[in-house]
């Protein structure tokens, strides 16, 4: 008995991935996202963030002081990775009118009085406008004069101390009297594509399981099929050997393609790989098997084919924005917090960047993986139970339809009843709302 | 029967599908609405605050606590304090903290003997926004302990507090962010995401709706109601979607210069000519693939990828001169590049109109596209002879 039991499961289970694969590999629209958004949008994205770091941003120098100062000033600032001085300008009007015409993306300005407030040993300012239309400007062009700044103010200071009759020993323990040693370990440069690409990768595969498997969801309804589609010998009733069938045959699909995009990728496109290669592999097990439930608990509310597009394209840069890669996690409000654990992305993301990209090992990961499981557990169930309320509908498809008509033609009769109430006329509502769309065709 | 008898029909139809399909409305109305309460909501603080920097404190003396202190106290700082190096760095590695600052055994006493003791931090940048924001604020406080230990020596050689102010900053910076003063990363996001979203959403609505004419083989009815003349059906339809857009994205604009009261330099209306011409241009491209591509499956999925596109390709996160030259070029295609660059002209130069014309005439090209295409969407439509799956 057992034995049968154990053979018939293996059987179905069996059938069901086959089938699965099969369905899989003969829609068209599925292949069309799996290699396009599956393959190539990594390429592309680590194209469009291929630089990852803006670098000599152009901007315009005002110098009313036009001392030597000021002049050392702009030539050290022009010398910085960030900034370059494209325009020397006049007065401020024709430095203004340049960052209009987006020929420079700031300005700085040095009012008159500069050099002489710096003889006088009184603080001298400058004045800098940076366009805000994107933030790298403005952080290039900060970071540019900052920089400048400091070591011209060391240099200054030393200069004004040694006036005052200390020695050059003394002046610079003054000067530095706590000197500091800056260490960005992850990310040196602040690179745009380290931290964008790390957060966009895991995305990318739960976002194309998803809408690969609401396609063929939705297709499958629409043809009157359901999602717990049995295989023609289907001998068995459990739901576990669907949701694990199906399951399976997306697994192995996105197994390929996560290996692709979680090793290949990050090593043809010269991002960090800090991670051990096992540890990515138990990474990308859990987060699979996780997504995998995910998609067939959510796909299963899909009803026909174009509607995942139509209605949920939107949800991909939330999803984004919900890793935490931008908007920093303990920012969040608290009701966004708790909408972000629906999804394996936001715990998915978030292993990859510590695992791969900052070196970590399984034990930085401990909460993801937890996560990840106990999420995975629960959107198991909740495919199961999918499974489970699909095959009764469509046992007790007849009975239910019979009662919505019941229900219906209740209301309506209501409706009637109150309209020739009030008017005097019986208009029949059926006839109105049913009118087909291409009645007269 | 007159052009306008054959569009009017054809709107009556669309709006008669749009009953009994609540997906168009749906699709887009909401879609918008749950888009700005995710977007508003989620970053209405304007700027993080309160970000976590671990500290291991070696020194435990007066110098360190009130470094510890006057960090915590900014506005953008959270200071959590650990036993050990090693934790701390654990904890960064999670992503739990921005960054780690040790302060080195002696500190006090090495200030006090002006030996120069060396204060060290880490930063995870990897946590873009929160490990720029820490490592800004670990700067400045360093910088300003750094000068609190000059100003009492100064003092306690007798300089006055004037000429202290000198010595100490002899050079100071004075910012002004052009455009979007108190750097809202809320309005520089939902400024650009918003409209992207319903860029997104017209493509993506457009090629629904003329494709499931194809798909449902509704598309001889729709020429018939159209007096079998193509341009009239293409007409009526787009008429009324277009109006159904037009209605969002002034919402939208109003939403966000009116309502949330972002920061806008020129003049608000001249927005809504921008946002004109965001909805027809995208309704064009929208043509335009359907028309390329006459089978619903596959034109709907090219809309989806094409679309998500758009986001990192309008340069208003990385600039799009930072890009490789090729991918440049691809930018252009994206009418919400245009409506970008017709922004930053008007909402943050004021520059009015000879800032932005050029962006005008650009997506002004996009009406050429579904001309391109009508003759073969005609075709489709009169032979249905594309695959409907």
């Amino acid at each position: 008995m057992k034995d049968n039991y154990i053979k018939s499961w293996l059987r179905d289970f069996w059938g069901i991935f086959g089938h699965e694969l099969r369905t899989i590999f003969s829609d068209g629209g599925f292949l069309i996202i799996f290699f396009f958004a599956g393959l190539a949008y990594p390429i592309l994205y680590n194209l469009i963030y291929k630089n990852g770091v803006l670098e000599d941003t152009p901007v315009a120098v005002v110098d009313n002081s036009g001392c030597a100062a000021s002049r050392r000033f702009i030539r050290e600032v022009d010398a910085t990775r960030e900034v370059s001085i494209a325009y020397r300008c006049v007065n401020m009007e024709e430095a203004k009118d340049l960052m209009q015409k987006r020929k420079v993306n700031g300005i700085i300005m040095f009012p008159s009085d500069f050099g002489e407030k710096i003889e006088r040993m009184e603080t001298a300012k400058i004045s800098i406008y940076a366009d805000m239309s994107s933030f790298l400007y403005y952080k290039n062009l900060l970071m540019g004069t900052e920089f400048v700044m400091l070591h011209e103010i060391n240099s200054i200071q030393i200069e004004r101390y040694n006036a005052s009759g200390m020695t050059d020993q003394q002046s610079y323990q003054m000067v530095k009297a706590i000197p500091y040693e800056e260490n960005i370990p992850y990310n040196r440069t602040f690179s745009y594509s380290i931290f964008l690409i790390s957060a966009i990768l895991m995305l990318i595969i739960q976002q194309v399981m998803f809408y690969g498997m609401s396609l063929l969801t939705g297709t499958s309804r629409e043809e009157n099929r359901s999602l717990a589609t049995l295989p023609e010998d289907f001998s068995g009733h459990g739901m576990g050997r669907v949701v694990l069938g199906r399951g399976l045959a997306y697994w192995l699909l996105f197994m390929t393609i996560s290996l692709y995009i979680a090793i290949i990728i990050p090593a043809w496109f010269g991002l960090p790989q800090r991670g051990s290669f096992q540890d990515i592999i138990v990474l990308l097990v859990i987060f699979l098997t996780d997504c995998v439930f995910f998609c067939q608990a959510w796909s299963s509310l899909i009803t026909r084919r174009e509607t995942v597009f139509v209605l949920l394209l939107f949800v991909s840069p939330i999803l984004l924005f919900l890793t935490g890669f931008s908007w920093p996690t303990c920012a969040f409000p608290k009701f966004w917090k708790w909408f972000s654990y629906l999804f394996p992305s936001t715990f998915g993301c978030q292993a990859f960047i510590n695992l791969n990209t900052a070196g970590g090992d399984l034990e930085t990961i401990r909460f993801q993986l937890m996560a990840m499981t106990v999420q995975g557990m629960v959107y198991y169930a909740l495919a199961n139970i999918a499974v489970l309320v699909e095959n009764w509908v469509i046992s007790h498809r007849e009975a239910i339809k019979g009662k919505r008509r019941e229900v219906k033609g209740k209301i309506e009769e209501r409706i009637e009843d109150r309209i020739e109430k009030r008017t005097g006329k019986r208009i029949s509502i059926s006839s109105i709302l049913n009118k087909p769309i291409d009645s007269d065709i | 029967m007159s052009t306008w008898h054959n569009m009017a029909a054809v709107a009556r139809r669309e709006l008669r599908v749009w009953r009994n399909r609540p997906i168009y409305l749906l699709g887009s109305v909401v879609t918008i609405a749950l888009c700005a309460i995710f977007y508003l909501t989620f970053l209405r603080a304007g700027v993080p605050s309160d970000v976590p920097i671990g500290i291991v404190d070696n020194d435990n003396s007066t110098l360190s606590r009130n470094f510890i202190q006057q960090l915590d106290a900014t506005q953008l700082g959270k200071t959590i304090e650990y036993a050990s190096f090693a934790e701390a760095r654990e904890d960064m590695q999670k992503g739990r903290i921005t960054s780690v600052c040790v302060l080195p055994e002696g500190m006090y006493a090495d200030v006090q003997a002006q030996r120069q003791p060396e204060f060290t931090f880490y930063v995870n940048t990897l946590y873009f926004l929160g490990g720029s924001l820490a490592y800004k604020d670990i700067l400045q406080m360093i910088n300003l302990t750094s000068g609190a230990v000059q100003r009492s020596v100064l003092r306690m050689k007798g300089v006055n507090e004037h000429a202290i102010a000198g010595r100490l900053r002899p050079v100071d910076l004075d910012i002004h962010m052009i455009g979007n003063p108190t750097m809202n990363y809320g309005s520089y996001l939902a400024n650009m995401m918003l409209p992207g979203v319903l860029e997104m959403i017209i493509i993506i609505i457009i090629i629904y709706s003329f494709g499931t004419e194809l798909k449902y083989g509704t598309s001889r009815h729709l020429l018939r109601t159209a007096g079998d003349r193509m341009p009239d059906a293409m007409g009526g339809k787009l008429a009324l979607y277009t109006l159904l857009f037009l209605g969002i994205g002034y919402s939208l604009v109003f939403l966000l210069y009116r309502q949330m009261g972002f920061r806008f330099e020129g003049v608000v209306a001249r927005m809504l000519t921008d946002m004109t011409l965001l909805v027809i241009s995208s309704e064009c491209v929208g043509v335009f693939i359907i028309g390329c591509i006459p089978v619903l499956r596959f034109a709907l999925s090219i809309g989806a990828l094409l679309s998500v596109m758009a986001f990192s390709l309008t340069g208003f996160t990385l600039p799009v001169e930072a890009m490789p030259p090729y991918i440049q070029g691809i930018a252009e295609i994206f009418p919400l590049r245009h409506y970008y660059q017709f922004y930053v002209q008007e909402g943050i130069f004021g520059a009015g109109f000879a800032g932005w014309y050029k962006e005008v005439i650009h997506m002004l090209i996009y009406l050429f596209l579904p001309l391109l295409v009508m003759r073969r969407l005609e075709k489709a439509y009169i032979y249905q002879n594309y695959p409907k799956k």
